[in-house]
């Protein structure tokens, strides 16, 4: 079966939807209703060759053995389909510059070419990471397409919408296939622009324009530290390769991420430009996964219709910046400074975007709050830099894609079945009108919030266990066993590894944030978002679906199940009898269930086998030295869950007490929180603050510019151009229509060349 | 020495030559009349021919001769399109005089007057007077087959 050859295969998942977006746009107008097909059937198609493709990757790994997942051989497949530009002696390092440098440059080549030349080849990659990557991209791309063909019924930009989508589920396979930086580079603007263009997909409407131009404005900063970035790795490391690559006389040019220069223990830049590399790449992913102090654009972008917000805004795109970091582990490892930074960052944001999310009435900007918070419980897993911090930042990625494209569907259901209403304010006691969206988004809620079985509390605690093992390494490691007996934390094991690496080496600058005290800081404002997220979460819930039914004037109703029939526009007013129907169609409700089951077994299904942790751990940037050697063993951090629980059920019991059965446009629990609740209400003033230091001056440098445009350039022009108009103006004069006179003219001035040439030739 | 290279034949026909070219070109400069313009300018042109032929003849050389052959022919059918020139000039106004094209000036320069242009006699619309031989053609309303001036 030549022709299925994986390499095939890989190529494949990105090319069908791109198929399926170029036919869209052909063939939209003349398939009508039916314009989602070409879409749909390339994304499906994609998602089952990225299925086989996990399957075969796993394969490859094989299965764990025991509970020590030691010297996993790293998989990965490199497939070049072609060489985009290619220059022969393209760049002399100058000497001195980190890339002639021995130590880091392997030795044949130091020696063998002093020239480099410099290749962008188209090449696809296939490892532990892309596979898991585009499958979860794919499969939830599938069921966001679906559910579009309810939610998107009747939209005058039917066709458009699912050329985006395809076209999204194309740019983000290639961003996560891609084994160059520039070619992530290319993606990563890619799914910016799908991103910009399904923001502003309802572009009619000013705020939606807005919300477009301000998260392409927004990323713009990220993904201009992601040039700089790729730049200064050309420099330092004289390739933007992942992979390795053989030149034509058979020297091996070790990529970035490649076998050679990952067997080499000092094969990555440290000190003041590795790190600088890594705070760039971590300034994109702030960007693109709306971090601090980037994440302004997110809540914002929900401008989007809802499914384009569920796949891009929630599930895929913005854990671009994730999977970013995860790709360079070894170098984010080089430098524990970057690696903190990232840590700092992350549960920052996830403190903040938390608190953010307490207070807000819309259904669909809670969870995008929720989403960055959760997005900075995935960056604080990553800067713990231990393999277990990687694996359970991808693990809660993969949760987190399956649990939130739930709830923002759902929250689409709601949003669709009210008519456009999106305020909780505005209805309630939904579960009895809308049964399923109900039960699926409450199992949503639960996997969010880290209820115990469902999906959410799994990863949840694996990334509490990450930061944990940071924060206190020195009562574990070697007094591992001494501490056993008497410690709250007797049931964690950790790697001795991890706690001699940050003693070791004198730190400064920015490596000196590296301490258990940061740490256990991180690990403390971890444990209070999880209390937080489940308050927010479950707040929602209840303000949605508990409490007198309630629907706002303009939502359509309809008698029975089933499929989506114009009620005729029941307006209702007040409380509701209970029996009439505003379920959504089965299109709808179809992708819902099928997310839930996910939501709720994947995290159990996941952990208790370790599959995922150790399927992962083969990814090539993972195999580093410095990243293995902190592998630990798979264990139930018991103590961690009850923690975990208690923050969570604290939360829960809160959002009962305030909102549970209560009308939700009634006075709320967080009237209590007094100035602290304008504080989190104007989203602790980012935007105004950016508005005056950074869009006002701008505005301002505009004006000046503008004025010295329109008065000291064209004025300068305008006076140029008006030599010849006054010297025209003189000669005009002549210009009296008299044929006599204009021949006298002539006449005079032969007389005159004939004076002259006489003059002339007098002598 | 030849008759032909004489140098008085010369002087005579350069003097001649002068005195056509000066009075084509008074002509010209004095003259309102498109057609005695023209015809000025004709003389200018006969005035050169001649100092062409008398050098020509002069230096026992046909290069002139055969020049001015050229100019004739290049006058000719000048001549020819100078006169569609000039019958549409007068079509457009009316009129032969150089002056009634003055509003071709530039837009803030005054008109010059040194006289006020004649008024045009107006033609009565007179019919041919043929025998009447068979039908009188029916008179066709659209074409304009006399002009309002001429």
């Amino acid at each position: 079966m030549q022709e299925f050859s994986p390499s095939t295969l890989l190529v494949l998942v990105p090319l069908l939807p791109l198929v399926g977006a170029i036919l869209t746009v052909l063939l939209g107008r003349t398939l009508g209703a039916k314009a989602h097909l070409p879409a749909m059937a390339g994304i499906a198609a994609a998602a089952v060759v990225a299925i086989a493709l996990l399957v075969a990757t796993a394969r490859d790994v094989g299965p764990a053995h025991g509970a020590h997942a030691e010297a996993v051989r790293p998989v990965e497949m490199i497939s070049t389909l072609w060489n985009w530009a290619s220059f022969d002696a393209a760049y002399t390092p100058p000497a001195g510059s980190p890339a002639t440098d021995a130590r880091l440059t392997p030795r044949d080549l130091a020696a063998a070419e002093d020239v480099r030349s410099f290749s962008i080849p188209v090449a696809l990659r296939l490892d532990p990471l892309t596979a898991t990557m585009l499958t979860i991209i794919t499969c939830v791309g599938l069921l966001v397409a679906i559910y579009s063909v309810g939610y998107m019924h009747n939209d005058p930009g039917y066709p458009r919408f699912f050329a985006l989508v395809a076209m999204f589920v194309f740019s983000m396979s290639m961003l996560v296939a891609a084994s160059n930086f520039l070619l992530v580079y290319v993606f990563w603007e890619a799914v910016g622009a799908c991103s910009y263009l399904l923001i502003g997909f309802w572009f009619t409407k000013p705020e939606a324009a807005r919300a477009a131009k301000k998260a392409f404005l927004v990323n713009r900063v990220g993904d201009f530290g992601l040039a700089i970035a790729v730049f200064l790795l050309w420099m330092t490391y004289g390739t933007l390769d992942f992979h390795d690559t053989i030149s034509s006389n058979g020297v091996i040019m070790p990529g970035i991420l490649g076998q050679t220069r990952l067997a080499d223990a000092a094969g990555y830049a440290g000190g003041a430009v590795g790190t600088a590399i890594c705070l760039l790449l971590l300034l994109a992913a702030c960007g693109k996964s709306a971090q601090l102090p980037l994440h302004v654009w997110l809540p914002d972008a929900m401008e989007g219709p809802t499914p384009a917000s569920a796949l891009i805004h929630a599930a895929t795109m913005v854990t671009a910046g994730i999977y970013l970091i995860t790709r360079s582990a070894p170098l984010f490892a080089a430098c524990p400074g970057a690696l903190t930074m990232v840590s700092i960052v992350g549960a920052t944001t996830a403190l903040v975007a938390a608190l953010i999310g307490t207070v807000q009435n819309d259904l669909k900007r809670v969870l995008a709050y929720s989403t960055i918070s959760q997005l900075g419980y995935m960056f604080a897993s990553l800067g713990t830099g231990t393999l277990l911090g990687f694996t359970a930042a991808i693990f809660h990625l993969l949760t987190h894609a399956c649990f939130k494209a739930l709830l923002f569907l759902g929250a689409g259901s709601v949003m669709h079945a009210m008519g456009g209403v999106i305020d909780m304010r505005r209805f309630g006691g939904l579960r009895r009108v809308m049964p399923i969206t109900a039960a699926t988004f409450f199992v949503g809620a639960a996997a969010l919030a880290g209820v115990a079985p469902f999906a959410g509390f799994f990863s949840k605690d694996e990334i509490l266990a990450a930061l944990h093992s940071k924060g206190w390494p020195t009562a574990h490691g070697d007094h591992h066993a001494a501490a056993a007996a008497d410690g709250p934390f007797q049931l964690i094991a950790f790697s001795p590894d991890a706690a001699h690496a940050t003693v070791t080496a004198p730190a400064v600058g920015l490596d000196a944030l590296d301490r258990p005290e940061t740490w256990q800081i991180l690990f403390w404002m971890s444990l209070v978002t999880a209390g937080l997220t489940a308050f927010y979460t479950f707040r929602a819930v209840f303000m949605t679906f508990t409490g007198p039914t309630r629907v706002p004037e303009g939502a359509h109703g309809h008698g029975g199940h089933g499929d989506h029939g114009d009620g005729g526009g029941h307006d209702s007013h007040g409380s509701h009898g209970g029996h009439e129907s505003y379920e959504s169609p089965p299109a709808m409700t179809w992708p819902l269930m099928i997310l839930a089951i996910p939501s709720a077994l994947v995290g159990w299904l996941l952990f208790s086998t370790n599959w995922l942790a150790h399927f992962l751990s083969a990814t090539p940037s993972l195999t580093a030295p410095a990243v293995a050697a902190t592998a630990t063993p798979h264990v139930f951090h018991m103590n961690l869950a009850i923690q975990g629980t208690l923050a969570a059920a604290i939360g829960i019991v809160v959002a009962a007490i305030g909102h549970l059965g209560r009308r939700s446009d009634g006075p709320q629990l967080e009237r209590f929180l007094g100035p602290l609740q304008t504080l989190f209400a104007n989203k602790f003033y980012f935007d105004q603050i950016y508005s005056a230091l950074i869009v006002k001056p701008l505005e301002g440098l505009a004006l000046v510019a503008a004025l010295f445009d329109r008065h000291v350039i064209d004025g300068t022009v305008d006076a140029i151009a008006g030599i010849p108009v006054a010297l025209g103006s003189i000669v005009r004069r002549s210009q009296s229509g008299l044929l006599q006179r204009y021949a006298l003219v002539g006449v005079m001035g032969v007389l005159a060349i004939v004076v002259l040439l006489t003059w002339q030739l007098r002598g | 020495m030849n008759t032909m290279q004489s140098l008085p034949l010369l002087q005579n026909a350069l003097t001649v030559g002068a005195i056509l070219f000066s009075l084509g070109l008074v002509g010209i400069l004095t003259r309102r009349n498109l057609i005695v313009m023209f015809l000025a300018a004709e003389m200018m042109l006969q005035g050169i021919s001649v100092s062409l032929v008398a050098w020509s003849r002069y230096h026992g050389d046909w290069g002139g001769h055969v020049l001015v052959i050229f100019v004739l022919t290049v006058a000719a059918c000048e001549a020819a399109v100078a006169l569609v020139f000039v019958l549409q000039a007068f079509s457009r106004t009316g009129r032969l005089d150089a002056a009634a094209w003055q509003s071709l000036r530039e837009a803030n320069v005054g008109r010059t007057i040194d006289h006020e242009l004649p008024a045009i006699d107006t033609v009565p619309l007179r019919f041919p007077t043929l025998t009447p031989a068979g039908v009188l053609p029916p008179a066709d309303e659209n074409e304009p087959l006399q002009r309002e001036h001429v």
